[in-house]
């Protein structure tokens, strides 16, 4: 097997993933009602995203193969697709009560969003989701869940509902700190943080071609793993705070500048 | 003792100010230095001593090159030089760059956002004080038994006791830990005074740079020195207690420490970067006439140096042999650090572009910073690149890029800031002339000294060795660059002779010689001890430009400006995030060490000790009836929780310590294993900060029961007890990782 073939083969050929793709566009479209709306991009690169991380070559070697296709399969599903979502979500008007989130409500999701990184990293669950098909259905709604979750007071629809920028820096800051400390855990880590994929049932016959040709041995795809889980992941987080921090000084900027040419 | 109330920093001064003024004007003895907790005078007690160490500092560097200037010479004997080095760099470092940095931050952050002091003056005494300590025990080294001498990282094995036999390496733990301390308390104290502090009006968004960029710093600091000074713990409990954290021969990782150390080793390059950024986007748009260029990137991309320098310590190991895989993620991470440095440099010359430039002695360091900075950051550059890395690493090179970033870059800021600031701290301008003559010595001394170790690196010549074989080209290029160095030399005799001269004959400043635009000008120079008479209105970036041309349109403050938070629980909250990352370097090693050992099942006893946990848990409940005791004002309810807190805190201490009874009596001893060593390490210091939570406790009880517990103390309650939670939530992490983890 080549490289090439290994692309071009190693697709899903279940009908969910597109059935749920194309749902969604579809409910999504309903709702606006066929308004034009340049937020119908972020969806479009938030269902993509979503289908090539189930159903291309990701999606197939996530299953017990790879485990660093694992890796960017889970950070695409908490990292990427759920802040897209949001960002397409129609502004809702700021009309009910400003209520600022509690702090027990923003615990609750900065811990999910964390929690989305370590729980299915644990050495049971992690390799349950590598083998067992309704367990990685399980744990694909999970991430996406508890990064909505997490995502919702960065850039929530309504306003009120976000966090005040600086707030969202430490929050995301946080975040980043805990990714990057389970990110050195599997890159450093001496032993196998998902033994499935340390003797994978290769139906494909690709382990050939990913062993010798691509030099991914078992150490090696756990590093990349976590290497991925560390610095990409982290500069989702960097980009989010420098946006909020863009966003704070927007907010500070006279009315009249912001209103003229400025932007 | 001055009069410190910071309370009252924005208002007006009472009756109580000038009174107090006219009382420290005349205290010019040396007591009311020593026992000084003006944030001004602390300052200038930051920057002279920081002065004397550079003098210190430089003697060892002109030391070294004169070892160098000649081949095969042989002034100095091996052993002297690998001190000298060591001491060079830890005193540059660490006694130098660092203090000067704080200096003019306690000198200026309260007099940029219109505050009468820091937020804990006695704090900040305490950190100065820390500073002269952790000097004077690094250097009692020599009296020891000689100086440290494995280099300003200390790299194991070599700084392990076989092959560092003398007291120096432990002296230089204790020095570094020491300054560590002190420069967290600093930092702690910077950001709490930044958050509350602020004039009226002073929003975060129209913070001058150099506060921002020292918040920045201030930030760094308390995330990055608590790694380091978990590694030092290590370090010092392998030396002194015989454990294996970082030998080899023992089952530990010399690498662990590498990678330990560069984590704080890289934030730490932009410790000393960030501020000195800051001084200069002060001094250029001042001295160009016109606002700094792009401030919200400016103040941006600082924020995003200090995010990426988390993630590219690796950089500095990439000739260890990590694997490529690591060292690509790590040279893709160092590139991207330079687009934000780069966007800086954009902006410092775009605000020049089309200004009216005025060469005075601080715009031509800063101009001049410019241009080295530029050259350091370009052979930085170079240094992302792995394969290059490995080809002029612990060459000469490398020694002239970080020269280039360090004194090209931090210490010309230093001195533009020094030109600038200088007037205000004094009354008195420095000496323009004797400034020339200053900066045409620094510029060509400097140059001279350490462009041509750049060909000395690629020609190969290795750093750290004594002394080197007569290759063609070596003997002349090393002499250029020791008359480089006398020439600097030269340059701070200038400097030095220019301050004193100026501190007496120097023409008077006025309030603003310079006719800049910050808060610090509205006020005398030198400040009176509580800083304003009346803080002028902060209506934009640029107050005093506001108030020169009233008919301007300033920009409207926002209405909803929160209320700032207490400052106390500012502190409290900062000293946990920094102490957080000294719990999570614990944890980390006793995971690395301990995940495919089974020794902590055979050794611990997870039923006790989660009785005993239960105690310590249960402590936080109490703690917190208390606190609702207090706040309701039912004051025996409020002791006897308190009581109980305490007594199920002592109940767990007195756990921990059976528990310690038990493995002592079974051969579980620091150094047995490297189990014991990391379980002792982690849970020793989970106890101390349990007992120090006691401590704390046990002096509001004696507060209580003497009923000097009113609302004022309510807040060092609350304070005290998000402390005590804290040591808490550590333990269920403890718990889990050590106790939990083994036994499933």
């Amino acid at each position: 097997m080549t490289t090439t073939e290994l692309l071009v083969s190693a697709w899903d050929r279940g009908v969910l993933v597109p059935l749920l793709c194309l749902s969604a566009l579809g409910a999504y479209g309903v709702k606006l009602r066929g308004r034009h709306d340049t937020r119908a991009l972020f969806f479009l690169a938030a269902v993509v995203l979503f289908f090539l991380a189930l159903a291309s070559p990701i999606g197939v070697l996530a299953r017990g193969i790879l485990f660093s296709a694992h890796m960017l399969q889970h950070l695409i599903l908490v990292l990427a697709v759920p802040p897209l979502v949001l960002l397409a979500l129609p502004r809702t008007a700021d009309e009910a009560p400003v209520r600022p989130m509690e702090p027990l409500g923003t615990t609750g999701a900065w811990l999910a969003g964390v929690g989305a990184m370590w729980i299915w990293h644990a050495r049971i669950l992690c390799n349950a989701a590598a083998t067992i098909p309704w367990v990685q259905g399980f744990q694909t709604a999970s991430l996406l869940v508890m990064g909505l979750a997490f995502w919702r007071p960065i850039v929530a629809s309504r306003h009120a509902d976000r966090l005040p920028p600086l707030a969202a820096m430490l929050y995301l800051f946080a975040a980043c700190v805990a990714c990057t400390v389970l990110g050195i855990l599997v890159t450093l880590s001496p032993v196998q943080v998902c033994t499935a994929y340390a003797h994978p049932s290769d139906t494909l016959g690709a382990l050939p071609l990913l062993r010798d040709g691509w030099g991914l041995t078992c150490k090696a795809d756990q590093e990349i793993g976590g290497l991925l889980m560390w610095v990409p992941s982290c500069l989702v987080y960097a980009f989010a705070i420098l946006a909020a921090l863009g966003r704070y000084y927007a907010e500070g900027r006279p009315a009249a500048v912001t209103a003229g040419g400025r932007r | 003792m001055t009069v410190a109330n910071p309370e009252v920093a924005a208002l007006p001064p009472s009756s109580a100010g000038p009174a107090a003024a006219v009382h420290h004007d005349d205290d010019r003895t040396a007591f009311a230095w020593v026992a000084t907790v003006d944030h001004k005078r602390i300052g200038i007690l930051y920057l002279l001593t920081a002065l004397f160490f550079f003098a210190i500092g430089g003697i060892e560097a002109l030391l070294i090159r004169v070892q160098l200037a000649r081949p095969n010479a042989h002034v100095l004997s091996p052993e002297a030089f690998n001190q000298i080095f060591t001491m060079h760099g830890t005193t540059m470092i660490f006694l130098v760059v660092m203090p000067t940095l704080v200096g003019f931050a306690n000198y200026l952050v309260p007099l940029m956002i219109g505050a009468r002091d820091m937020a804990f003056p006695r704090l900040n005494a305490l950190g100065y004080w820390l500073f002269p300590f952790g000097g004077l025990l690094l250097h009692w080294s020599l009296l020891a038994g000689g100086a440290p001498s494995a280099g300003w990282f200390s790299y194991a094995p070599l700084s392990e006791t076989p092959y560092s036999s003398t007291h120096g390496t432990d002296y230089w733990i204790l020095a570094i830990l020491v300054l560590g301390i002190g420069s967290v308390s600093g930092a702690i104290n910077i950001i709490a005074t930044v958050v509350t502090l602020r004039a009226p009006g002073l929003t975060i968004r129209r913070l001058p740079l150099f506060v921002w960029m020292t918040f920045v710093t201030a930030i760094l600091i308390a995330l990055a020195l608590p790694v380091l000074n978990a590694a030092l713990v290590m370090l010092l409990i392998d030396r002194r207690l015989d454990a294996h954290f970082f030998q080899a021969n023992g089952g530990g990782s010399a690498i662990l420490w590498q990678h330990l150390f560069w984590t704080f080793g890289h934030p730490e390059v932009y410790i000393m970067a960030l501020p000195a950024f800051g001084m200069i986007s002060e001094v250029i748009p001042v001295f160009s006439r016109k606002p700094i260029f792009g401030y919200e990137f400016v103040a941006g991309s600082t924020v995003a140096i200090a995010l990426l320098s988390f993630g590219v310590w690796a950089h500095h190991m990439f000739a260890v042999g990590l694997g490529h895989r690591a060292d690509l993620a790590f040279a893709i991470g160092s590139m991207m650090i330079a687009v934000p440095t780069g966007v800086k440099i954009f902006n410092w010359i775009a605000t020049m572009w089309g200004g009216v430039i005025r060469f005075s002695t601080a715009m031509l360091f800063a101009t001049a910073f410019l241009l080295e900075f530029v050259v350091g950051g370009l052979s930085g550059i170079t240094f992302a690149a792995a394969p290059i890395d490995w080809q002029v690493t612990d060459t000469y090179y490398l020694v002239a890029h970080f020269h280039y970033v360090l004194f090209g870059g931090t210490a010309f800021a230093i001195f533009a800031a020094t030109y600038y600031w200088f007037p205000k701290m004094s009354g008195r301008l420095l000496d323009e002339r004797w400034g020339r003559a200053h900066f045409w010595l620094t510029v060509v001394g400097f140059n001279l000294t350490f462009f041509v170790q750049h060909f000395l690196g690629i020609m190969g010549m290795p750093r750290r060795v004594f002394t080197y074989p007569d290759l063609p080209g070596w003997g002349a290029l090393n002499m250029a660059s020791t008359v480089g160095a006398f020439i600097m030399a030269a340059s701070v005799v200038v400097f030095v002779l220019n301050v004193a001269l100026s501190l007496r004959r120097g023409e008077p400043a006025g309030d603003n010689p310079w006719n800049a635009w910050t808060l610090e000008w509205a006020t005398t120079s030198p400040p009176s001890p509580h800083n304003f008479e009346r803080v002028p209105p902060v209506r934009s970036r640029r107050p005093l430009w506001d108030l020169a041309h009233p008919g301007s349109r300033p920009e409207a403050t926002p209405k909803n400006e929160a209320a700032p938070p207490d400052k106390s629980l500012v502190a409290v909250w900062s000293f946990i995030v920094s102490e957080t990352t000294f719990f999570v370097v614990l944890i980390l090693a006793y995971v690395f060490f301990n995940l495919s050992t089974k020794a902590a099942a055979s050794a611990l006893d997870l039923r006790t000790t989660g009785a005993f946990t239960a105690c310590l848990l249960a402590s936080s409940l109490t703690l917190h009836l208390a606190e609702k005791g207090l706040s309701r004002g039912k004051g025996a309810s409020f002791r006897a929780w308190l009581g109980v807190t305490l007594l199920l805190g002592i109940v767990f201490m007195a756990g921990q310590a059976r528990e310690y009874v038990g493995l002592f009596h079974a051969g579980v001893t620091v150094n047995s294993s490297l189990f014991a060593s990391t379980f002792f390490t982690l849970t020793g210091f989970h106890g101390l900060h349990v007992t120090l939570g006691l401590v704390a406790l046990g002096i509001m009880l004696r507060l209580a029961f003497g009923g000097d517990l009113d609302v004022r103390s309510s807040a060092a309650l609350k304070a005290i007890g998000i402390y005590w939670h804290f040591v808490d939530v550590v333990w269920i992490f403890v718990f889990s990782v050590v106790y939990v983890r083994s036994f499933l």
